[in-house]
């Protein structure tokens, strides 16, 4: 047994403590830097929850090394159809926060049932896909997955938590992906959101994106068909998008839609751009190197909405800068390689699947989150993986690498018939 | 290799771009971008906290404190992170009505963001108790300014000038040299005369500001800090002693009274009656207190020394001598004879207080006797008195390190003056009133100090100033104020020695009361009509002692009739008092001393015109 924990990925291990340190200086500055003694007590017990939240994770971790590969297999359903029990538990008892009812208050922890609702939905599809036999994929089969996917995403949007269910949402496509869909389906589903973002951002964008979308597709399959539908649903959603922003919406959801692209003009700055401009100006006026530890002006101010949370990254940017945030990045860049990496090596549809799956998980919280911070997407609430304080996302990101480590610990067992 | 193989590298692309993205977004956030940001986030939580050096002290000439400072907190609110709701609180901690400082809260709270004075003149420990309950009181912080202190007896009102916040017009012109809203800024005499100096440096203190408000942590450990310099320290010329004597002598009486060091022009001592407290203006000043100050009949905030313009009277005789001799119309042993009045006119249009028979230059001075002043007159042509009246500073806007713009200039007039005031023609009896200091002619208080001076020291035309040196209270360095340099006349001694024989028996023997025992001195008593008819102004110059003066005094009591009253009292005891450093009541001097207190400016009367500063 000892020989085998040393194959043990030092690499995803030592990204993650790193990552880990990283969200723990950066809570830490967030609730005790030098004003901290003006906060509230509720933002100052972050930084000892999370260190608690930590300790759990690691006994967690170091169960889940401890199991056999066939547990996670077949755990997976049960895993899944807990996790959809939890969240129907939370709606009907749950306890609303910041206006989502996703909180299960368990004696004195809080679980976040959305962010276990993503460990077990990425089992449930890894499972599908390794029992499948090769070469089926289908349209049939790909439904099957989105169901999976669609229905705790369903559920979290009932909490009113679209922030967690647009995760779901992103993490339709990377299944696909993984699991063998065309590569031309796959783009024209991902296409009309990519031009939906740039019919409200910038129109001409759009437009241009829409007609190089349709002129790769043409080149890519020399097919009519396919050119057509890709004109179709690119450029119909641009023309949706623009009816809705200009006739359909009420004029408060349009701002909201809106604000980001320029939260501080003159009518969103005192409401729903508020927080983009502060995190923006936090993040800004970092530099190239930061104003240092426990120095952000705008940290310690308390400036930015939600810092140790969802707006992390505003501690990050200013009191490290440029710089810091690039070796954040770059810390991510590793993690998220390495885990697809790890996943390869498995050679097996399951591990495949598990690994990318969190990986993917993982890149679309890095994008939105880091996005919402620099005010390149709206505000969505979620946090950034292992660094944004918050236990059960701690909790439930770990426990997807933990599986992706014990997994790959054991890739050997995997038995051979799911290849 | 297989399918398999190139999505990882597809994913791996993927990952790259979206990173990619958020790298380059960040980069131009945090470097392209950064400058504006930067302004941003130091808009939002450094906030700039001007720290007011203390203004200069003023020292008298003794090195005694006259004026400090003394510490006071102004409390400001930002609305846009105050709770309304904590007014109660905040009354009760100050001890202030709820309904003020509600009033100033909906004042304030016309511009959010912005940090207005909720309470002034808060004091220590109401600033404590505040401090105290900082944490239910979101967007109150304070700043400390300095508040003038008076520590001596003597007021100085006028010369001394107060402080107040800069007006919007000063601060527009004042701009270039740093001046912000809410400055403290000289308003009048020494405090604006010397405003650059005694300013001092103002100092930064940034400090990092939570979203409420609340000062959480000095911004970079106060390495942007700068600290405030003192202003320079203001050594006086004024003896405050003395200085506050004078001021004790005014009682009921509108007047000025300057008194010089005729060596070296040193202001020893200056004072306008009535004057007011400038303890007043160290507070929020009550609009109705201002208000019977700037309108009373009055007119305490003119400053006699400096503004009024009066006929010389009697003093000036000594002048005509003077000009008389030098022209060569008469020598120390030519007689006129004076029979009551002057053969010009019969004697009844021009007249004298008494038959003085013949008598010379001296004696015209001692018995002040028109008649021989008004023959001097009558044989010298105008411009001529007017030239040498000039060079004796008459008719000169005199320097005065106080608020120069305020100083009058008087009148001395020449021939086109009276080409004017007559224009079918004049005649040298238009013009003999000018020989006993009544007529067309003006002088002020510092003019005749000065005259005194001169005649005192043997010719030298001093320069007034009340600052002797200024000094850095950090560094210890000195500096002098730049001033004109004194005038020497070139005056022939024994001419001088003359009017001063002249000058020194009117003191000990015409007017016998105002000579101070065992100091001998020079003096002339003067009352001057004045165009209004009312009771004449009393006019007294003198100087002592008499061999090598140490002291040139000009006083002027208005409507207070014969100069020998009640200006050549107030003069005489300052003189002793500054010379003896006492007041010798014995005798007849104690009579003295009691009558001038009964000597009273007559009453104005009740009309809404009063005599403006160009009379």
């Amino acid at each position: 047994m000892r020989k085998r924990y040393t194959n043990l990925d030092p690499v995803t291990l030592l990204t993650w403590i790193a990552l880990v340190v990283v969200g723990l200086s950066a809570i830490y500055s967030a609730t005790h830097g030098p004003s901290s003694e003006f906060y509230q007590f509720n933002p100052r017990q972050n930084f000892g929850n999370q260190i608690t939240w930590l300790g759990i994770c690691l006994a967690g971790m170091a169960v889940a090394l401890l199991l056999p590969v066939r547990f996670f297999q077949q755990m997976a359903f049960p895993v899944y159809g807990g996790t959809l029990l939890l969240l129907v538990a939370a709606l009907l008892f749950g306890r609303e926060v910041n206006g989502a009812k996703s909180w299960l208050y368990i004696g004195p922890m809080s679980l976040q049932v959305s962010e276990l609702a993503k460990v077990g939905t990425v089992l449930a599809v890894a499972q599908v896909v390794g029992m499948r036999r090769p070469k089926t994929m289908d349209l049939r089969f790909a439904f099957i997955l989105v169901g999976i996917i669609m229905l705790p995403a369903s559920l979290i949007i009932l909490q009113n938590d679209t922030g967690t269910a647009l995760v779901f949402f992103g993490l339709v496509p990377i299944v696909l992906f993984w699991s063998g869909l065309d590569l031309n389906l796959l783009l024209l589903m991902i296409a009309p959101a990519v031009a939906g973002y740039f019919a409200i951002v910038s129109m001409p964008t759009a437009i241009l994106f829409v007609v190089l979308f349709v002129g790769f597709m043409w080149w890519r399959t020399r097919d009519r068909r396919i050119s057509m539908v890709s004109a179709l649903m690119t450029g119909g959603v641009v023309a949706l998008a623009n009816v809705a922003i200009t006739m359909v919406l009420s004029d408060y959801q349009v701002q909201r839609i809106l604000s980001f692209t320029d939260p501080g003009a003159e009518q969103f700055r005192q409401n729903v751009g508020f927080h983009q401009v502060n995190s923006m100006a936090a993040i800004g006026s970092g530099g190239w190197f930061g104003k240092g530890f426990l120095q952000g002006t705008q940290t310690q101010g308390g400036y930015v909405f939600e810092q140790s949370t969802d707006f992390v990254f505003s501690v990050i940017g200013e009191e490290w800068g440029f710089l810091g945030s690039v070796v954040v990045l770059f810390l991510f860049a590793v993690l998220l390689i390495r885990l697809l990496q790890l996943g390869a090596n498995m050679k097996h549809p399951f591990g495949v699947l598990i690994a990318a799956g969190a990986s993917g998980i993982y890149l679309v919280h890095i994008f939105i989150n880091i996005g919402m911070a620099t005010s390149l997407l709206p505000v969505i609430g979620i946090p950034l993986p292992f660094i944004s304080y918050g236990g059960s996302a701690l909790l439930a990101n770990s426990a997807l690498l933990a599986i992706v480590l014990s997994l790959h610990l054991r890739r050997d067992d995997f038995s051979i018939y799911g290849y | 290799m297989d399918e398999g193989r190139s999505r990882l590298r597809i994913f791996m692309v993927l990952i790259v771009f979206i990173l990619g993205i958020l790298m380059l977004r960040l980069g131009k956030l945090q470097i392209l971008e950064r400058s504006s940001h930067t302004g941003q986030s130091v808009n939002n939580a450094v906030r700039e906290w001007r720290v007011q050096p203390p203004r200069g002290r003023f020292y008298d000439r003794d090195g005694v404190l006259m004026v400090d400072n003394e510490p006071r907190f102004t409390l400001f609110v930002t609305p846009r992170y105050f709770k309304e709701e904590t007014i109660p609180l905040l009354a009760t901690l100050l001890g202030a009505p709820d309904s003020l400082l509600s009033v100033r809260y909906q004042k304030a709270a016309k511009n959010p963001f912005h940090r207005a004075p909720i309470q002034v003149d808060v004091s220590f420990e109401e600033l404590s108790r505040v401090l105290e309950q900082r944490h239910n009181l979101p967007g109150i912080d304070y700043e400390i300014t300095q508040k003038r202190t008076y520590l001596t007896d003597a007021r100085m009102t006028h010369a001394m000038g107060y402080v107040r916040e800069i007006s919007e017009s000063a601060l527009e012109a004042h701009r270039d040299e740093g001046y912000v809203w809410g400055d403290p800024f000289g308003q009048g005499g020494l405090e604006r005369q010397y405003e650059s100096e005694v300013r001092g440096v103002p100092g930064s203190d940034f400090k990092m500001i939570n979203i409420k408000g609340q000062v959480v942590a000095e911004y970079l450990d106060g390495r942007e800090d700068r600290a405030a310099r003192n202003g320079l320290d203001l050594n006086l010329t004024i003896d405050s002693g003395l200085q506050a004597f004078a001021e004790s002598l005014f009682v009921n009486k509108r007047g000025g009274v300057i008194a010089l060091d005729p060596r070296n022009g040193e202001v020893l001592a200056m004072h306008s009656a009535p004057d007011y407290d400038l303890e007043l203006f160290t507070h929020r000043l009550d609009p109705q207190v201002w208000d019977s100050i700037r309108t009373h009949k009055d007119r305490p905030l003119f400053n006699r020394v400096t503004q009024s313009q009066f006929m010389p009277g009697s003093t000036y005789k000594p002048l005509i001598a003077l000009l008389a001799l030098a022209v060569g119309e008469i020598d120390g042993a030519y007689e006129f004879y004076c029979g009551g009045g002057h053969p010009l006119g019969g004697g009844r249009i021009y007249k004298c207080l008494d038959s003085h028979g013949s008598i010379n230059v001296v004696e015209a001075i001692k018995y002040s006797c028109n008649t021989f002043f008004f023959e001097m007159m009558r044989r010298i042509d105008v411009n001529t008195l007017h030239r040498l009246a000039t060079t004796m500073g008459f008719g000169q806007r005199p320097y005065l390190d106080i608020a120069t713009n305020e100083v009058a200039v008087g009148n001395i007039p020449d021939s086109t003056y009276y080409n004017t005031l007559f224009p079918r023609g004049w005649t040298q009896g238009n013009v003999m009133n000018l020989g006993v200091g009544q007529g067309e002619g003006e002088v002020t208080l510092i003019q005749l100090a000065r005259y005194m001076a001169a005649i005192a020291n043997g010719g030298t035309l001093v320069t007034p100033h009340l600052v002797r040196n200024m000094v850095d209270p950090e560094t210890g360095a000195q500096a002098v104020p730049e001033m004109p340099d004194p005038v020497r006349l070139e005056l022939n001694q024994t001419y001088l020695q003359l009017l001063r024989e002249g000058m020194r028996r009117v003191v000990a023997e015409q007017s016998w009361w105002l000579d101070i025992p065992g100091v001998p001195s020079i003096g002339k008593t003067g009352s001057a009509q004045n165009t209004r008819g009312d009771e004449d102004d009393s006019v007294f110059i003198m100087a002592a002692p008499a061999d090598n003066p140490e002291i040139a005094i000009a006083v002027f009591v208005e409507n207070a009739g014969f100069g020998s009253g009640a200006a050549g009292r107030i003069g005489s005891f300052m003189v002793e008092r500054y010379l003896t450093g006492r007041v010798d009541l014995s005798g007849d001097r104690g009579w003295i001393w009691t009558q001038m207190f009964n000597l009273n400016s007559e009453i104005l009367p009740d009309r809404n015109e009063v005599r403006g500063p160009a009379g």
